[in-house]
């Protein structure tokens, strides 16, 4: 049998976004692939250097569906790195608050991730419902369920008050309650063993060497998170461990994400018990926003995502609009050396659960 | 947790979902259930029409370019308004609520609804209203504007000044002006809506200046206040942007936009930081017209006459100016106290109209020394600016004693003295202004400042008929730095007579005012008089307003002129109904020196156009 | 600034002169150096822990005429950031491959050339990456004017309705 040319995507169910792979098979096996990104492409760094400082705040959490937070922050800390801005410390716990929700829902969707290659639709279902209630604390946190637009330059746009605080505590309490539910359908089951486990593999010198962030290289054993390595806001101030496994395989990817949930919620209740009264926020600089001004210079803002490395490089000419945004997909490296280096050799039924797994997002990717 | 293994396979455990079987659904049936969205949910807009000034700053802050305003003819055109309001685009709107907090006035909300469905492209274009966008009586309200997610910078950067008991010491310039940083910052607070511009008599273009030194390019900011708008004929140009800088009536801040919910922009602060922070205007501005082969007089050198020799220049004119007075300025030299204009600010605007080649003869007085048919057989036409150069008396019993004084020709005098070129004016050791305006208020403040100098302390009462502080015409800063000075205010009181004996004044009788103005709005006093106040003094100055002096109008020239309550009647371009006489300032309009430049302004074009129709 | 980004800035200093170091944060450091000597610097913080390519992109100085080349190296043992920065000609926008140290260079450099028009010798694989069917200029360069080709490209949609009027029915002002 000769080589056979097949279309991945770009639309696919076990692919968020729109993505496409162009793998050559023989039988059942892929040969020979070559990702083709661009579906997405928005041209988020060009459009950012044409707004003002305070105006991108609605466009940058566009780059990131499932967690668009990350960029909100990334996006605010460079800027405060830049100007120099000290950034109230209630401020700082609710930006950790809402990342780690944001890594709670982003988590959950990882099971509707696993749930439509393998046909475990339950989880799908479920990872989707439950997630809805983080984004209900989102709405009445920041008046959006998924594009929160509510981490600015210089603190958040408001306070948090204590129904919210309620609503948070019984959703993280619901939520906990529910993890074992998961447990048993997801990481308990036969099939779900036999599908996943030894399944895109990934070792760890590979993924070193390729610049893997996130689960996909704690998934081999080191505990490298940024949080600790390179802590940023008050994660220093918190007690929280780092999963990890050893198999590197998409079992292990998909359950350390299981695992982090519960350091995150543990991470919520920290915040919410050391967080301190004051004010939420200063002002990028003096005037209006529509003069605000950040000074001349240069920062590199990086936080760890739930796909990994996430960071923002960003420019400044001093004037009223960024001179230069560039930004770091997490996933950049598994998306295409990841493709085209290590999916030949997977079977054609693995493919998504590859992709999914190693966490190929297309939007980040795309921007 | 680190070292949890990883759960083994269990055939049992995947059915434990089945627990969930026989259990409500999480999910609702839309539409039969309603869900309303969290308090501060970023729905639809609503709109407060009555609020909304149309300023259109939610535009402007709009990252997705879906807010235009859109003109709404029937609303009312007011200062410190424009007639349009926002039209939001759904299509574009991201529902960030940036226009929610920044609107100026707090007019635009946003509502707790999720849902607007409509198979109609056209359905997603609205302006939103009270009512919101969907016409519901009460729309429950979601995200508003809070302190933490204000957009604006509401208080105004401070100005230094130097404090009462210090500035009441000399004549110095109190105000001490911004510093750059100050002005950058308090230019940065700017929404460039442009309120201001229309309220200016002389709609200078405000924004565009503030912007400019936002930017920090002075040379730049520097045009927009002597060039105006250059593709629009100057308009908005001023002249005598040092001297507005500093005392100018700044109706502008009234309008801005900022000062519905904070303190308007310093709009007068930041002109005054343009002008004293540029080295010799000539060597920035360049104005070099064609020069046409006509020539101009103008009568009187006060702020509406130089304006307009400064504007007919620019436009290639020959302009002569006549001044009785021996310095230029009229009532920016003569009326107005140094401590808030000093000579060298308008030393400076000065010497740019001269440079473009504008001609002043001091000491010139026109129908004493030149006629004015003289003048008009030697020029094209003839601009008259001769203010109001006459003081008003109250005419109660005493005031011809050679101690009661009017304001006008006391403050000429106080000038002339510090600039050395004058007598010693008598200093009393207790003074009584009779007066409520900003012309009483340079007297008392002035004489204030002699006292203490000559006696060490400060004896200065000042009364009017108006009953509160509010209802004095003088500006209210002007009343409360008086106060820190030491000048003492007796408002709601007429005056009786003077006191005098022994050919000496010894102070002034009042009873009490208890109505200013009728029921019409007319200047129609009411007193009682039984109640009585005596004031001690041993001067009084009369500051109760100024009168025109047409004197030197010949008279069949005034026969065929319009007069209306002492003021001369003209087009809208200042033009008489004698075709080559143009008349501006307080002769025409008043009150206040922009006023007088717009004037000045206003003729310079409608002398441009009479001469271009190749009349004479 | 940790004592590891010391001692590697003391052996940077050691094979390249006048090494320009701007202190960012305590963990983050830019350097800029000549394009002559970017392999070098590069290869000696690889070696010194500095392993992690977190990214590689450009900045166009259109003013200066030059392209800024950044490259973000991250050190996983003591979340030290160092950022190479060298500046190179725009008009000859050439500069070497780093795919030999970093397999995913490949890919940001062939970014690099979709977005700004930079070629990267030893690199050879300069497809389009992102964009299908570009037409004009580099996009992320600064004279390239989104708005200009977007206008060009994509017709515009007018509404037709009167919003006022409908505003003032909504109110109660007039009567639809």
């Amino acid at each position: 049998m000769g080589e056979v040319k097949l279309f991945f995507g770009p639309n696919h169910p076990g692919m968020h976004g729109n993505f496409s792979v162009h793998m050559y098979v023989e039988g059942d096996t892929v040969e020979r692939a070559r990702p083709l990104p661009g579906f997405l492409h928005r041209g988020f760094e060009k459009l950012m250097e044409r707004r003002l400082w305070y105006q991108n705040l609605a466009l940058i959490p566009r780059i990131c569906v499932p967690e668009p937070d990350i960029n909100e922050v990334c996006y605010a800390m460079a800027i405060e790195k830049i100007a120099k801005i000290d950034v109230p410390e209630r401020a700082q716990w609710i930006r950790m608050i809402i990342l780690e929700l944001a890594r709670i829902a982003s988590h959950m969707m990882s099971f509707p991730g696993i749930g439509g290659p393998l046909g475990l639709y339950t989880s799908s279902f479920w990872g989707v419902a439950d997630r809805d209630r983080i984004l209900d604390i989102f709405e009445s946190l920041t008046g959006a369920r998924i594009y929160h637009m509510f981490i600015v330059p210089g603190g958040v746009r408001k306070d948090l008050t204590p129904k919210i605080q309620d609503l948070i505590v019984k959703t993280l309490d619901y939520i906990e309650g529910r993890l074992p539910d998961y447990e048993d359908l997801i990481f308990k089951n036969r099939i779900v063993h036999t599908r996943l486990k030894g399944i895109a593999l990934l070792d760890r010198e590979t993924a070193l060497e390729l610049g893997v962030t996130g689960v996909g290289l704690r998934a081999t054993g080191v505990p490298y998170d940024i949080r600790k390595v390179d802590p940023y806001l008050f994660y220093d101030k918190v007690d929280f461990e780092i999963p990890t496994a050893t198999d590197g395989d998409a079992y292990s990817r998909v359950y350390l994400k299981y695992l982090e949930i519960y350091q995150s919620i543990k991470i919520i209740r920290q915040c919410l018990e050391k967080m301190p009264e004051g004010k939420v926020n200063v002002p990028l600089s003096e005037g209006s926003a529509l003069r605000y001004k950040v000074p001349k210079g240069q920062a590199y803002v990086h936080i760890e995502s739930t796909r990994g490395e996430y960071g923002y490089f960003m420019v400044s000419d001093g004037g009223e609009k960024p001179y230069r945004v560039a930004v770091r997909g997490a996933s950049y490296p598994q998306t295409f050396i990841g493709v085209e280096k290590y999916l030949p050799g997977t079977r054609i039924e693995d493919v998504p659960i590859w992709l999914s797994t190693m966490d190929v997002c297309a939007p980040e990717v795309d921007r | 947790m680190k070292n949890k293994t990883m759960p083994d396979k269990d055939f049992f455990s995947p059915i434990k979902a089945w627990k969930f079987l026989f259990k409500k659904p999480v999910t609702i049936k839309v539409p039969y259930v309603k869900r309303e969205a969290a308090e501060r949910y970023r729905g639809f807009h609503i709109n407060d029409w009555n609020e909304c000034i149309g300023c259109g700053t939610c535009a402007k802050i709009c990252p997705t370019d879906a807010i235009k305003m859109v003109e709404v003819d029937d609303l009312p055109q007011e200062y410190g308004q424009k007639p349009q309001r926002p039209v939001i685009d759904y299509g574009r709107c991201s529902f960030c609520a940036m226009c929610v907090d920044i609107c100026t006035t707090g007019s635009l909300k946003m509502t707790r609804e999720y849902v607007h469905i409509s198979p109609e492209p056209e359905d997603f274009i609205f302006a939103p209203t009270e009512k919101g966008i969907h016409g519901i009586e009460e729309v429950p309200v979601g995200w508003v504007r809070d302190e933490a997610s204000e957009l604006l910078e509401l208080e105004r950067v401070e100005m230094e000044m130097l404090d009462g008991e210090e500035r009441v010491q000399s004549f110095i310039e109190y105000v001490k002006g911004y510093s750059k940083e100050q002005a950058i910052h308090e230019a940065a607070r700017c929404v460039e809506c442009a309120l201001c511009t229309d309220r200016c008599p002389q709609h200078m273009q405000i924004p565009e200046y503030i912007k400019a030194i936002w930017k920090d390019d002075l040379n730049d900011a520097l045009k927009w206040l002597l060039k105006g708008d250059e593709t629009n004929n100057m308009l908005g140009a001023n002249p005598f942007s040092a001297v507005c800088g500093r005392v100018c009536t700044h109706k502008c801040e009234e309008a801005c936009s900022i000062g519905n919910r904070g303190e308007a922009i310093a709009i007068r602060w930041l002109k005054r930081y343009i002008v004293d922070n540029v080295s010799d205007y000539k060597k920035i501005i360049e104005i070099k017209p064609a020069k046409k082969d006509k020539k101009i007089a103008i009568i009187g050198s006060g702020p509406a006459g130089l304006s307009a020799a400064y504007f007919l220049s620019t436009m290639g004119y020959d302009v002569e100016v006549f001044e009785s007075l021996s310095k230029p300025g009229g009532v920016m030299r003569y009326g107005i106290p140094s401590y808030r204009l000093p000579d060298e600010a308008l030393d400076k605007d000065i010497a740019f109209i001269q440079a473009l080649g504008v001609k002043i003869h001091v000491g010139i007085s026109v129908g004493k020394d030149i006629s004015l048919e003289s003048l008009k057989e030697k020029y094209d036409a003839v601009f008259i600016s001769t203010g109001f150069s006459l003081g008003r008396s109250t005419k109660v019993p005493g005031t011809d004693h050679e101690d009661v004084l009017q304001a006008l020709p006391l403050l000429r005098e106080i000038r002339d003295y510090l600039r050395g070129e004058g007598p010693k004016p008598k200093i009393p050791k207790s003074l009584v202004v009779i007066g409520g305006g900003n012309v009483a208020m340079d007297v008392a403040r002035s004489i204030a400042r002699l006292q203490k100098v000559e006696y060490g302390q400060v004896d200065v009462k000042v009364t009017s008929l108006e009953r509160t502080f509010d209802e004095m015409p003088a500006d209210m800063e002007e009343i409360e730095e008086g106060s820190e000075e030491g000048i003492e205010f007796y408002p709601g009181w007429g005056p009786v007579r003077i006191i005098i004996d022994e050919e000496k004044i010894k102070g002034v009788e009042l009873k009490k005012c208890v109505e200013v103005f009728d029921e019409n709005g007319r200047f129609n006093p009411k007193f009682d008089e039984i109640q009585k106040l005596y004031l001690d003094a041993d001067m009084v100055v009369e500051a109760i307003g100024q009168a025109p002096d047409y004197s030197y109008l010949p008279e069949d020239l005034k026969e065929q002129l319009e007069f209306v309550r002492g003021r001369l009647v003209t087009n809208e371009y200042r033009q008489t109904n004698i075709e080559w006489l143009f008349a501006g300032g307080d002769i025409v309009n008043g009150p206040d020196i922009i006023h007088g430049v717009a004037d000045g302004y206003w003729a310079a074009r409608g002398i441009d156009e009479y001469l271009s129709k190749g009349v004479k | 600034m940790t004592n590891s980004m010391n001692n590697t800035i003391e052996r940077l200093k050691s094979i390249i002169r006048n090494l320009k170091v701007e202190e960012i944060d305590e963990r983050e450091v830019k350097i800029e150096i000549k394009p002559e000597m970017v392999l070098n610097a590069l290869s000696l913080l690889k070696g010194s822990g500095y392993s992690h390519l977190s990214i590689i992109t450009a900045v166009d100085w259109i003013e200066e005429n030059k392209f800024e080349l950044v490259y973000i190296l991250f050190s996983w043992n003591d979340g030290g950031k160092f950022i190479v920065s060298t500046k190179i000609d725009r008009k000859k926008a050439k500069f070497v491959t780093v795919k030999h140290l970093w397999p995913i260079a490949r890919y940001y450099e062939r970014e690099l050339h979709e977005f700004f028009g930079i070629s990267f010798e030893g690199n050879d694989d300069m497809r389009p990456l992102f964009l299908e069917n570009w037409d004009d200029l580099p996009p992320l360069r600064k004279d390239f004017d989104p708005m200009e080709y977007s206008k060009k490209k994509f017709p515009d949609r007018e509404y037709h309705k009167d919003v006022i009027h409908e505003a003032k029915v909504i109110r109660g002002d007039l009567n639809g």
